[in-house]
Parts: structure tokens; C-alpha cells; sequence
């Protein structure tokens, strides 16, 4: 009875269209309580490989749904959930059934999800974990996982034109990962700005219009007020240097009394050595 | 086990202690010689005598009688067969040594202990003797099993004295489950199972306040989270326990190699930086343990490149570490250089290499270093380079990722310079004098408190025989009082002496 509800949400899952989206949820909670009925949500040693198949589909459903309705919480709390399943050995799936399809997909915008946040730590944590998992071969080929894997290379670079094509239609590898790319475009545009403020004394705007990936002039005159530059006669001016510079100068002189305190210390400590 | 240590820098090789001139003794004199030790170390309460029984461990496991001699000890330590203990060791015995006649052995002997057979550390040092000899001949699932129930019996024991023989018992339970099959790193592998039976074990001895099983445990559980990648677990044990400052250098070295481990995946690389260093300088250089050393140095040097400095090539002429180091010395000669190129030619050529050190996720990450170096070099030599030149220098793929590559950098202080967009050069600002900022300040303190605190260590771990500062003392007072007395007479010599000589000296 269970079985057979669980089968009719997945069809409906599968059929689910983008407008029909806000349903989602409503079919998912009954999904799983259909699968606690079954005794399936959370894998141990007596599930059949057949629940298995369900509990698994219905999670990466969920896990999916949350990504398109910008739910992060959610997104993540299916992915933990998922890794119970992805972590059985190949014995438990059914040779007929298959192992669960989209687990590079979901690990994937998992991925992508912590580089989002800036979460480095995370993200090579989860990197180690699948290179260990799966072997070189594997992770190579797959290119939900490629897809990360790049954008975090480009970014520790700074070769920001490299992230901006990343996230353009074309390259990015199915509509899941198109919603973070907005979130990656603010990113980049943060940081550039930050390095010029540091790296250029000034900028023309039409310039400046092409290295922010911004679409107008006037967009660009909104975002350097917004940053709190200078824009005159078609120039921007970034004014935080001169302060940063003197900053540093004051500190030399009134660390001397760092200087004295560490002198002394170790006049103390040699006492006790000698 | 810090007179072990001093007598390596000293010696710089093993040395056996009292069992005599140990390579002529054959290993059954070994054995039993090392059970008047453990009755020593339970009479005295002093846990040296167990640590030095346990040392020739190794020596006695080379011997080619081994299993032979470890019959005849237990024979010694339980005369009476019906022992359920004897039974118990000689179960995983081979089967030729079992029937050995009990007279020959006694005769050999001569001297049977009665108190001998009563002592259960002499059991557990047997167990563990067994543990080794079925550890060298690879009957791992054999050992995998008489390992869990030994060392549940230890566990049972709760006795203090047993505390340094139990810690080896554990490690080479562990040792067992890791050579079953199916390996870490595999998710499937027996290491996730004994994982429950581990953290109980290191609760008990923390509640029995037991450094060195505690000491041993945590390491173990700890290799076991890092064998299968489960890096978040290891991370969580570290930040909820102690690890007891009283442990023995050998588990100190490990911890802290596995602490520097973890934190490199994390990316805080000056933290696991200072933990390797430490974990360096405390490991034995020779002998059995070069291996570890030389998997610490190239963790360190790793550590090194990410962090953006460059590790002196006197590191790489150490005669231990010339061979194995040698794929690093590559890398490291890439990343100096700025040569990306160079770098990941260097890379895929190695990659089995690092990956058998696993170090080949961390070596992924040099890529930006190597970068970052070349924008360095390239900002030192030039006054005044094209976007262009620097594009085709450091390899990549457009003008746009340059400027982008080099605006980068210098937002993050690796050079200075300004960037000139309409011309599209990159121009370098003059070097700041750095003896008028506080840096070579700082730097010679981050070296002093440096030495400074090894030396606090290594005065906190000296340690003197209990009596002989006193009889220091009465030295000492012994030679003011010779002292005294001789400028005493000196002085009476010079007032008997008459005449106005002048005294030069003196």
C-alpha cells in the first residue's frame, strides 16, 4: 500500500512542471512519510534494495526541488540525508534497479553551494572525501563535479573572465547549477572590485563597465557609489589607499612598545639559562 | 619515553639496555628475562621496567625461532597445561609447537618462577608477543580475531601496571583490521567497525586516568577517521578531547601529524605548519622509524609550498630523506621558478607517487601558488611589463585573466604595484625599505619564543634519577668545604711566609 503510494508521488515528481513547482513540497512530505511506513528513509541493514531505490529517488527529488525553490536549508538537510545512502556498497543496489543516478548531480551543487558562501574549508573536506570514494577516473569524467571543481580553481586564481564564461548557458551543466550562477556573478563582482581599488589609481568608466561585467554606464556609476568611489569626469577614482598607507606608517612608531615588552622578555629568559 | 629519545640523539641508534649483550642471548632468554621485568615493574609500581621489556620486541621478533621461543615462554610462565591462559595463547600457536615435551623446556631453563605464572601482565606481554608473530606471518583475520577478545580481557583487568602493554595490544588491533579486506580507503572497511569498540576504550581510559592507553587510542582513532576521508569526524575528536601531556614522544610525533593533516585539507596552513614542524624535530631520524619522518618532512614541505614559502634545499641533501624526496624536490623546484608548465608536467608525472602519500589533492592546490609566484617574480625583475608579456610568461589564456590574475595579487599584498588599464602595463611601485617597518622585528621574535619554548620543553623533560640529587648536593657541599679549606691554608701560608712579596695572582 505504502509501495504503491510512494511510486505514484515519484510519477508525479518526474512529471512535476516549473510552474506546478510550489507542490512540490506537499508531494515530498507525503513521500516520506510513505517511506517511513515502508521503514525505508533511513537505510540499514534489512532494506531491500527495491525501498532502497525508493528512498533514494525521493531524496534526490527533494534534494532538486529545494535547489529550484532557492531553499538552501532544505537542499542541505536532503543531502545529508543522501549520504546514508551513497555511502552503501555497490552489493546492496540492485543489479536491475541501478545505483541512484543523480548522486554526482546533487553532490555537485553541493559543492557549488559551499563555494557560494566562500565555505573553502568545506568544500575541499567534501573533495577529499569523493577523490578517496571514487577514484580518480571517475571524478574526472563526471562533469557535474568538473564544474565546481573549475570554478573554485578559477577563483583562487583571480582569473575572473574564466568564472564569468563558466556561468554563461552554454557551459553550465543542466538548469540546477544555473540558479547558483547569479550568486557567483555578485561574488566576482565584489572581489574585482576590490582588487581595483586596490590595484588601479583610477579607472575610466567605459573601462570599468567591462571589468565589472556590468550591462550600462549608469550601472556602473551606481555601484561605485554604492562602494563609496569617486566618479568624475568619466574617471573613477579610488580614494581608500592614501588612508591604508599612513595607517601602516603610524604603526611602526607606536609599536615600540611592543618592542621594549618583548626586549625585556627575553633578558628575563636568559637570566634563567644563563 | 624520553630517555629513549636522549639515548638516540645521543647514540644515534637503539640501544638494549640491561637484558645484556642482547644479540648474542637467544630469544627465549630474551623472554624470560623480560618477565623478571614486569615482576620488577608490578613490585616497584614503575612503569620503566614494562617499557624496557616492551623495547626488545623488535629485536626478538627478527629471531627465527620466534614462535619457538614464545612456546617455550608461555611453557615457563604456565607450567600446568590445563591453563586456561596457556590455552588460550597456544591456540594460535602453529601446530608443531604445541606438543614440545614440558621437561625439555623446564630443563633448559632451570629456574621457574612459582610467582611467575600468577602475574597477568606476563600474560598480556605474551598476548601481545603473540600479536606481533601472527602480525609477521600475515594470518591477519586469525590476529583480527584474537585481538578483539585480548584486548577486551585487558580492558577488563583494569590494572595500572598493565597500562603500557595494553596500549600496544590496541594498536595492533587496529593494525589487524586495517590489513582486512576490503581496504580503507573503501567506505565497506572493518576500521569504520572497531571504531565504537576504540572510543569506548578511550573513555575508560580517561575515566581510569591512563595516559598512555589514552594517548595511544585517540592516535589510533584519529588514523582510522583519516584512512577513510572522514576528515569532519576527526576534526570533531580532536576539538573534544585532550591528548595527555604525559604521553610518550612516539604518540606525541604521530599526533601530531595527523593533527597537521587534517588541518592542511582545512586550509589553515600555518597552524598545521607549526604541528608538522614540531612533529619533525621530535621523530627519531634513523632506524625503523625514517619512514615516518620522511612521510611528516613531505607533508611539511606541501605545507610549505601552500603557504607560499619555499623549503631550503638543505632539507633535501639530508642522506634519509635524498631518495624519497626527490618527485617533491621537482615540485619544488616549479612552484620556485613560477614555471606552470614545469609544474604540471611535474604533477602527472608523479601522480602515483603522491597519491600512495596523499598528498595529491594538496598538491592540486599549488596551482595558484605557482602563479602567484611567477606574478611575483615578474614584478621584481620588471619595472614596467605589457598585460601581453605577462599573459604568454605565466601561461594563461588571455590578456583578461592576467589583469585579473594580477589585480588579484595585489589586493593580497604578494606585490606591489599599480596597473595601468589603458596601456595595459603592469608598473611596479619601489620596494618599501623593510628595516624601517617592524618586520625583521617580528621575525626574530616568532624565532626566539620558537627556541625558547623547545628549550622550556627539553629542560621540562629531563629526568634524574630519584636520590642523586641529594647525593649532588652533598657533592657539591664536600667541594666548598675542600675549597675552603685550601684558601684557608693558602691564606694561613701566606701570613707564615714572611717578607713583603707581592701576590700577583690569587
Amino acid at each position: 500500500m505504502a509501495e504503491h503510494e510512494v511510486k505514484q508521488i515519484l510519477r508525479d515528481l518526474d512529471h512535476l512542471q516549473p510552474a506546478t513547482l510550489s507542490q512540490a513540497p506537499n508531494l515530498l512530505s507525503r513521500a516520506k512519510l510513505a517511506l517511513l511506513k515502508l521503514d525505508a528513509l533511513v537505510p540499514d541493514a534489512d532494506t531491500t534494495p527495491h525501498h532502497l531505490h525508493f528512498g533514494a529517488a525521493v531524496l534526490e527529488h527533494g534534494a532538486l526541488v529545494s535547489i529550484r525553490l532557492k531553499d538552501t536549508d532544505a537542499f542541505t538537510r536532503y543531502y545529508q540525508q543522501l549520504q546514508s545512502f551513497y555511502a552503501l556498497p555497490a552489493e546492496r543496489w540492485n543489479s536491475r534497479v541501478g545505483k541512484p543516478k543523480n548522486q554526482a548531480k546533487v553532490t555537485g551543487l553541493y559543492l557549488l553551494l559551499l563555494l557560494s558562501v566562500g565555505d573553502y574549508a568545506g568544500f575541499h573536506t567534501v573533495l577529499e572525501g569523493l577523490e578517496v570514494s571514487s577514484g580518480k577516473g571517475e571524478m574526472e569524467q563526471n562533469e557535474f563535479i568538473q564544474y565546481p571543481v573549475r570554478l573554485e580553481q578559477a577563483l583562487m586564481e583571480g582569473s575572473y573572465d574564466k568564472v564569468w564564461g563558466e556561468t554563461k548557458r552554454e557551459r553550465v551543466p543542466s538548469e540546477e547549477f544555473g540558479v547558483f550562477s547569479e550568486v557567483l556573478i555578485n561574488t566576482i563582482r565584489s572581489e574585482i572590485a576590490s582588487c581595483s581599488e586596490r590595484a588601479y589609481p583610477s579607472l575610466p568608466i567605459s573601462n570599468a563597465k567591462n571589468l565589472l561585467f556590468l550591462d550600462s554606464e549608469g550601472a556602473v556609476v551606481q555601484f561605485a557609489q554604492a562602494r563609496g568611489w569617486v566618479a568624475k569626469d568619466g574617471r573613477i577614482y579610488f580614494p581608500q589607499q592614501e588612508e591604508e598607507m599612513l595607517a601602516a606608517q603610524r604603526d611602526v612608531m607606536s609599536s615600540s612598545s611592543m618592542v621594549i615588552e618583548n626586549t625585556l622578555g627575553y633578558a628575563r629568559k636568559l637570566e634563567t639559562i644563563v | 619515553m624520553a630517555d629513549k629519545m636522549d639515548v638516540d640523539a645521543v647514540n644515534g641508534e637503539k640501544e638494549e639496555e640491561t637484558v645484556g649483550p642482547a644479540p648474542d642471548l637467544p630469544a627465549e632468554r630474551i623472554i624470560t628475562n623480560n618477565f623478571n621485568l614486569i615482576n620488577q615493574a608490578v613490585d616497584a609500581f614503575d612503569a620503566r621496567f614494562t617499557l624496557r621489556a616492551l623495547r626488545n620486541i623488535s629485536t626478538i621478533r627478527k629471531a627465527p625461532n620466534f614462535p619457538e621461543a614464545i612456546a617455550i615462554g608461555i611453557r615457563t610462565a604456565f607450567p600446568k597445561p590445563q591453563n586456561n591462559a596457556r590455552r588460550v595463547l597456544e591456540t594460535m600457536l602453529p601446530e608443531q609447537y604445541k606438543n614440545v615435551q614440558n621437561g625439555e623446556a623446564a630443563g633448559g631453563e632451570g629456574v621457574k618462577d612459582p610467582d611467575v605464572v600468577e602475574i597477568a601482565e606476563v600474560w598480556a606481554y605474551l598476548g601481545v608477543l603473540v600479536q606481533v608473530y601472527l602480525y609477521d606471518t600475515q594470518q591477519y583475520k586469525k590476529g583480527a580475531q584474537f585481538s578483539e577478545n585480548f584486548v577486551e580481557k585487558v580492558r577488563s583487568f583494569n590494572r595500572r601496571t598493565m597500562d603500557s602493554i595494553g596500549a600496544k595490544a590496541y594498536f595492533y588491533y587496529a593494525l589487524f583490521h586495517e590489513n582486512l579486506d576490503p581496504k580503507p580507503p573503501s567506505k565497506q572497511s572493518p576500521v569504520i567497525d572497531i571504531r565504537p569498540k576504540l572510543l569506548s576504550a578511550l573513555r575508560s581510559a580517561v575515566l581510569r586516568k591512563d595516559a598512555e592507553t589514552q594517548s595511544a587510542v585517540t592516535v589510533l582513532l584519529l588514523r582510522n577517521y583519516i584512512s577513510t576521508a572522514d576528515i569532519t569526524q576527526a576534526d570533531l575528536l580532536v576539538a573534544q578531547t585532550q591528548f595527555p601531556s604525559s604521553a610518550a614522544n612516539n604518540q606525541v610525533c604521530r599526533y601530531l601529524y595527523y593533527i597537521g593533516r587534517i588541518r592542511a585539507i582545512q586550509l589553515a596552513y600555518t597552524q598545521a605548519h607549526s604541528h608538522l614542524e614540531s612533529a619533525t624535530r621530535k621523530s627519531p631520524t634513523t632506524g625503523p622509524a625514517a619512514g615516518f619522518y620522511q612521510q611528516a618532512t613531505k607533508l611539511l614541505i606541501v605545507v610549505e609550498l601552500l603557504m607560499g614559502d619555499i623549503p631550503e634545499r638543505s632539507l633535501f641533501r639530508q642522506p634519509a630523506l635524498e631518495a624519497a624526496l626527490y618527485p617533491y624536490f621537482k615540485l619544488v623546484q616549479a612552484v620556485r621558478v613560477g614555471d606552470l608548465q614545469a609544474f604540471l608536467k611535474c604533477v602527472s608525472a608523479n601522480e602515483p607517487q603522491f597519491r600512495k602519500d596523499g598528498t595529491y589533492t594538496l598538491t592540486l592546490r599549488l596551482r595558484q601558488n605557482v602563479i602567484k609566484t611567477g606574478v611575483r617574480m615578474l614584478s621584481l625583475s620588471y619595472s614596467r611589463i605589457s598585460l601581453h608579456d605577462i599573459c604568454t610568461r605565466l601561461g594563461v589564456d588571455s590578456e583578461e585573466s592576467a589583469e585579473y590574475i594580477t589585480a588579484k595579487a595585489i589586493r593580497d599584498g604578494v606585490i606591489e604595484a599599480s596597473l595601468d588599464h589603458q596601456q595595459g602595463h603592469l608598473v611596479t611601485t619601489a620596494p618599501r625599505d623593510a628595516y624601517s617597518t617592524t618586520e625583521p622585528s617580528e621575525a626574530f621574535h616568532a624565532r626566539i619564543t620558537a627556541l625558547l619554548g623547545m628549550r622550556d620543553e627539553c629542560v621540562m623533560a629531563m629526568r634524574y634519577p630519584m636520590n642523586k640529587h641529594r647525593q649532588e648536593i652533598a657533592e657539591a657541599a664536600k667541594a666548598r668545604e675542600r675549597e675552603r679549606e685550601l684558601a684557608k691554608e693558602i691564606v694561613e701560608g701566606e701570613g707564615d711566609e714572611e717578607g713583603e712579596e707581592q701576590f700577583e695572582g690569587m
